[in-house]
């Protein structure tokens, strides 16, 4: 977060730029101004020079504040952009063992929403805290040049500002802090209460929750306006320096010029006429500050969650990239392989041992719980082995980089998850390089023109959000066509007919084993029909790999 | 404007803290102005030898500072107020028209983006209501004040004043009405592209897609980045309109000083402070623009319909707790497929029943028929023998205790939680449901035991646990009837495993329509039915 802020405020340098230019043209205005008011009191002609520099800054001050408006949005931007990148990459490198532990709609939250809020921070509050400190040195240097005692005395209202502050002890900061922290409770009881209304509805609660939600706003404001009363002093400290300097200047000038000679009306008609129209403009920057303090808070709270994503990825350093693949295909060993996912619960897999051939199906058996998917995680480098080796074609699994291993393999999972877009951008997924006649050969293979061909746009039917529209049986099909399409000779299939019902099954069943042709293929189900897909057959318990004999013995 | 009136009138209890809010705000602003006036008037009035003008300065100083702050204090005290009738109307609302038909289809992204909308309603009154009422105030003063001198200048300077108060707000609210739909649907698209590689992240991993996923959320992003920029650079320019407004004013003031100087040193002053006070406005039109397409949204889920009233003159409450689907058709909207066409089920007092079938052939929504979340197009469902549409709904639910995948953990204690279930459960009871649910050992072990917070959506519990104390609270409920929807889901198999035996023992005694989409054959079940085409079939157990 600090480190972030250092970054946001380089990259809100013009900002600030722009606001103390304005600064200065205000003050060339301010000057012009009070030179056309003395030539009035003189009775002397309208000074037409001045007048158009009045007009001409004013012109030029307007396109000033559109181009900082501009430069303040670009550095929210930038800082916005920076930040959900190397969120998303946190995130992608972390990969799917987030999912055990975190709801992608939560992330994604993070990602999306977190990230916006924050805003605010880098496009305002950053450039207005050194503008809170530039502008005014700024007007007190003309200040100064106009009439250093009135200088003086705005410097030491300047200085009121932040002494008042502290000594009121609470400051406008905790003020504002305060009240956006009970904002920020209230609106999240409300939004768990409205998120789980279905249950508060069902158990026949919602008159007593809306009371109690009352209640709580009540006490909530009765607090928080207790210490706000307190807080709001401190605010009020801007209040009194400010219009203390413009009384204090009013009634100096106003003794001095009553009781002055004409000479000397002359002299320092103009000098009071500038400071009282710049003293505004020394305020002006501490009250911007003042105003977008609110959006400090409102990114502080945002960043929180920003603080516990998974670390960057260390940039891979290929250690021995791995002499690919032999053309003849794939072999698989699993040595003494050990995997502890938590340590409260026992091992997923314990000692399993086994290989599969190059071209071999092995079917791994055995009952939910016994392991069979963490085998398969394990080769999808999901996650990686607590002890034991896994070697593919001789090379350990631990040395390969993500990417030499994703080209090894396809696969096929319970429930595949569609993107956004058509079926035909679903399928080029597995390989977005691919032919348009690679992709209706894959859909051809998957058996999913079948059902494409009966649909007004064929492969280009959009799906929306995870695949809605599409059954199990054809989401399945969309995930065999994108195997069919990567045509990679390691094929895991994880339970992949789970969801479906036995017709659709022994279908995508049949797809399936078209698609293990010349592949070397590990299927891990508990269904039975599975079990008729052929191969070798694994069977596992409690992370072993048992005999056939033992296997049925346990079963019954 | 009109979807925000309304949310105003919503207001309508707090109207004395509200109006006094705005009365003490538009004294506040007076006094500020006139302190700016004054000042600039001393130099006219050391000319003019007029002796009260610093007991007038330090007058409207001492005001000024003082209004401003009873102005903070009773315009925040008034903002809580109508931030709290807000959400509790909204949450009434809610309760009274979705039932959950948004909570029950887990919609949780929906409701969250309306609470969003909720918020979006809280800057009206202090960010918009206060500066237009201090416009409406400035307007005519500063004319009366200017004309005692010259009307022609008072015409000039009143048609500057409304153009930045009035029509720059109002031309930038309408901009941000037209593009506000444009940058709706340009979030939507990032959501989507973030949702969609994050819910993917096995797919992506077992594709090497990193790459691309992060290049399409990037993509998403400057497409969202464009819009807001657009967006930002309309108001970026009404917000100088207003400030070229305000020059030229002081620029016909400087014209016109050779007349009167000491009257038009105080005008500039007048003019600049007038101009000060409402130079946020055009940036409050366009944010009226966003606050009232989000009250638009908040009204229409407000105002949704009931989606199934109770009866005028509901029947008697059976004494029977069987359950029967008769000949039931259903369908969510009418461009969907049926989910059930003829369903026909029974499910005796007293017994066990399994409903399997894949994803899609419509388990969930035999709950929420059940619930009376929603209605049957046709055909009937019986509790104990009488048909639940005349019945009241919450006698229904009182019957059933339900447990199902949109089953909400507060951000509360455990006891909170718990106590949804039955308010007037004792200490016993409660431990008795934690125990059933195999997790009263867990709870007992934390240091807080009961008192434990259970963090947002049950966070600070693993998905086991947290699914163990949803069902501690659904045993807790007195209902006769349980309907469990896919409690396993999420669970590993061990868990699932221990979870049903537990059932087998817990929910003895009670009606159970276990949904689910496989079993495991740990279940002690009287009847199995398989969900299919729309019909449910008896499987063989």
């Amino acid at each position: 977060m600090r480190q972030e802020q250092r970054a946001g405020r380089r990259a809100a340098k013009p900002v600030l730029i722009l606001h103390v230019l304005g600064t200065v043209l205000a003050i060339g205005q301010a000057f012009a101004a009070a030179t056309v008011l003395a030539a009035a009191f003189e009775g002397a002609s309208l000074p037409i020079i001045a007048l158009a520099v009045f007009g001409g800054l004013a012109l030029v001050r307007a396109g000033l504040s559109y181009l900082t408006e501009q430069a303040a949005f670009a550095s929210g931007a930038a800082a916005r952009r920076r930040l959900r990148s190397d969120a998303m990459t946190r995130l992608l490198h972390a990969g799917p063992s987030l999912l055990r532990t975190h709801h992608s709609g939560d992330l994604a939250t993070i990602v999306v929403d977190r990230i916006e809020a924050l805003e605010g921070l880098f496009s305002h509050y950053v450039p207005a805290a050194a503008y809170a400190v530039a502008g005014p040195i700024v007007v007190l240097l003309a200040v100064l040049y106009a009439d250093p005692w009135a200088a003086l005395l705005l410097l030491g209202c300047g200085m009121v500002v932040p002494v008042g502050m502290a000594v009121a002890g609470i400051g406008a900061a905790a003020a504002s802090r305060r009240q956006f922290l009970a904002l920020a409770r209230l609106q999240a009881r409300f939004l768990d209460r409205v998120r789980g209304i279905a249950t508060i509805v069902l158990y026949g609660r919602a008159q007593d929750e809306a009371r109690a939600m009352a209640r709580a706003a009540k006490d909530l404001r009765v607090r928080t306006m207790r210490v706000l009363r307190v807080a709001f002093l401190s605010s009020a400290v801007l209040d009194i320096a400010a219009a203390l300097a413009m009384i204090v200047l009013a009634i100096h000038y106003f003794s001095d010029l009553r009781v002055a000679s004409d000479a000397a009306f002359s002299a320092e008609l103009w000098p009071a006429l500038a400071v009282l129209l710049l003293a505004p403009e020394f305020f002006a920057p501490l009250r911007t500050y003042s105003a977008a303090y609110q959006d400090k808070l409102h990114a502080t709270g945002a960043a929180e969650s920003l603080i516990d994503l998974p670390p960057l990825p260390q940039p891979v350093v290929p250690a021995a990239e791995i002499r690919t693949v032999a053309a003849r295909g794939v072999t698989v060993l699993f040595d003494g392989v050990d995997l502890i996912w938590d340590p409260t619960r026992g091992p997923a897999l314990d000692g399993l041992s086994f290989k599969a051939a190059a071209g071999e199906t092995l079917v791994l058996a055995g009952p939910s719980g016994a392991g069979k998917s963490s085998v398969i995680e394990i080769l999808l480098g999901f996650v990686r082995p607590t002890g034991g080796k896994v070697t593919i074609n001789g090379a350990d699994i631990t040395d390969l980089v993500p990417q030499a291993l994703s080209r090894l393999t396809a696969w096929i999972g319970q429930r595949p998850v569609l993107f956004a877009g058509s079926i035909r951008d679903n399928i080029l997924f597995a390989r977005p390089e691919a032919t348009a006649e690679e992709v209706a050969a894959a859909a051809h293979s998957a058996r999913l023109d079948q059902f494409t061909e009966g649909l007004p746009q064929g492969l280009d039917t959009p799906i929306g959000e995870s695949g809605y529209g599409l059954s199990g049986g054809q989401a399945q099909r969309v995930a065999i066509a994108r195997a069919y399409l990567k045509n990679a000779p390691l094929l895991l299939l994880d339970e992949p007919t789970a969801h479906l019902d036995p017709a659709t099954e022994k279908e995508v069943l049949e797809s399936l084993a078209r698609l293990a042709i010349g592949r070397t293929v590990i299927l891990a189900s508990h269904s039975s029909a599975a079990h008729g897909f052929g191969g070798r057959r694994l069977d596992m318990r409690d992370g072993k790999a048992v005999s056939a004999r033992d296997a049925a013995k346990g079963a019954a | 404007m009109g979807p925000l009136s309304r949310i105003l009138l919503l207001w309508t209890p707090q109207f004395l803290w509200l109006a006094a809010g705005v009365i003490l705000s538009l004294a506040a602003l007076e006094a500020g102005v006139a302190l700016m006036a004054m000042s600039g008037y001393a130099i006219g009035a050391a000319v003019a030898g007029v002796l009260t003008l610093p007991v007038l300065l330090r007058a409207f100083g001492v005001s000024r500072v003082l209004l401003r702050y009873l102005e903070r204090v009773t315009t925040h005290t008034a903002t809580f107020r109508a931030l709290a009738d807000v959400r509790v109307w909204f949450f009434k609302s809610l309760a009274r028209t979705g039932a959950g038909g948004l909570g029950f289809r887990q919609a949780g992204d929906v409701l969250s983006r309306l609470v969003g909308d909720v918020e979006a309603l809280d800057g009206i009154y202090l960010r918009m209501v206060l500066p237009l009422a201090g416009a409406v105030m400035l307007l005519p003063a500063i004319v009366l004040l200017i004309a005692h001198r010259s009307a022609a200048l008072a015409t000039e300077i009143g048609v500057l004043f409304a153009v930045a108060a009035f029509v720059l707000p109002w031309v930038a609210m309408r901009a941000s009405v037209r593009t506000g739909s444009g940058l709706a649907a340009e979030a939507g698209a990032l959501r989507v592209a973030a949702l969609d590689a994050l819910t993917g992240l096995r797919e992506v991993r077992a594709f090497a897609a990193e790459g691309r996923m992060l290049a399409n959320v990037q993509a998403k992003e400057a497409g969202l980045f464009a819009a807001q920029q657009a967006m930002s650079g309309r108001t970026a320019l009404a917000a100088a309109g207003a400030f070229l407004c305000a020059q030229l004013a002081v620029l016909a003031v400087l014209v016109d000083s050779g007349a009167h100087p000491a009257a038009a040193v105080a005008a500039a002053f007048l003019v600049l402070a007038a101009f000060e006070a409402i130079s946020g406005l055009p940036r409050a039109g366009a944010l009226a623009g966003h606050a009232s397409a989000a009250a638009r949204r908040v009204l229409e889920a407000a105002d949704a319909p009931v989606p199934v009233p109770d009866p005028a003159d509901p029947a008697a409450m059976p004494l029977g707790c069987g359950l029967r689907f008769e000949a039931v058709q259903f369908r969510w909207s009418a461009d969907r497929p049926p989910v059930f066409d003829g369903l026909t089920l029974e499910v005796p007092e007293g017994a066990r029943v399994a409903l399997l079938g894949p994803s899609g052939a419509g388990k969930s929504t035999l709950a929420a028929l059940a619930l009376k979340v929603v209605a049957p197009r046709s055909g009937q469902i019986l509790l104990g023998g009488t048909d639940i549409a005349f019945l009241p709904a919450a006698l229904v639910r009182a019957r059933i205790g339900w447990l199902g995948q949109a089953t909400h953990l507060f951000d509360d204690t455990i006891r909170a939680n718990l106590l949804l279930a039955r308010p007037e459960a004792d200490e016993v009871s409660l431990w008795a449901a934690l125990d059933a649910a195999r997790i009263g050992d867990l709870v007992r072990g934390l240091p807080d035991q009961l008192e434990t917070w259970v963090g947002e959506g049950g966070t600070r519990f693993s998905g086991g646990q947290g699914r163990r104390l949803a069902l501690a609270r659904a045993l807790l409920s007195p209902a006769p009837i349980l309907i469990l929807d896919e409690p396993c889901a999420g669970l590993d198999a061990e868990t699932e495993r221990s979870f049903l035996e537990t059932l087998n023992e817990t929910a003895a005694g009670r009606t159970v329509v276990l949904i689910t989409h496989r079993l495991t054959g740990v279940e002690r079940l009287d009847r199995i039915f398989r969900l299919s085409g729309g019909k449910a079939v008896a499987a063989a157990g």
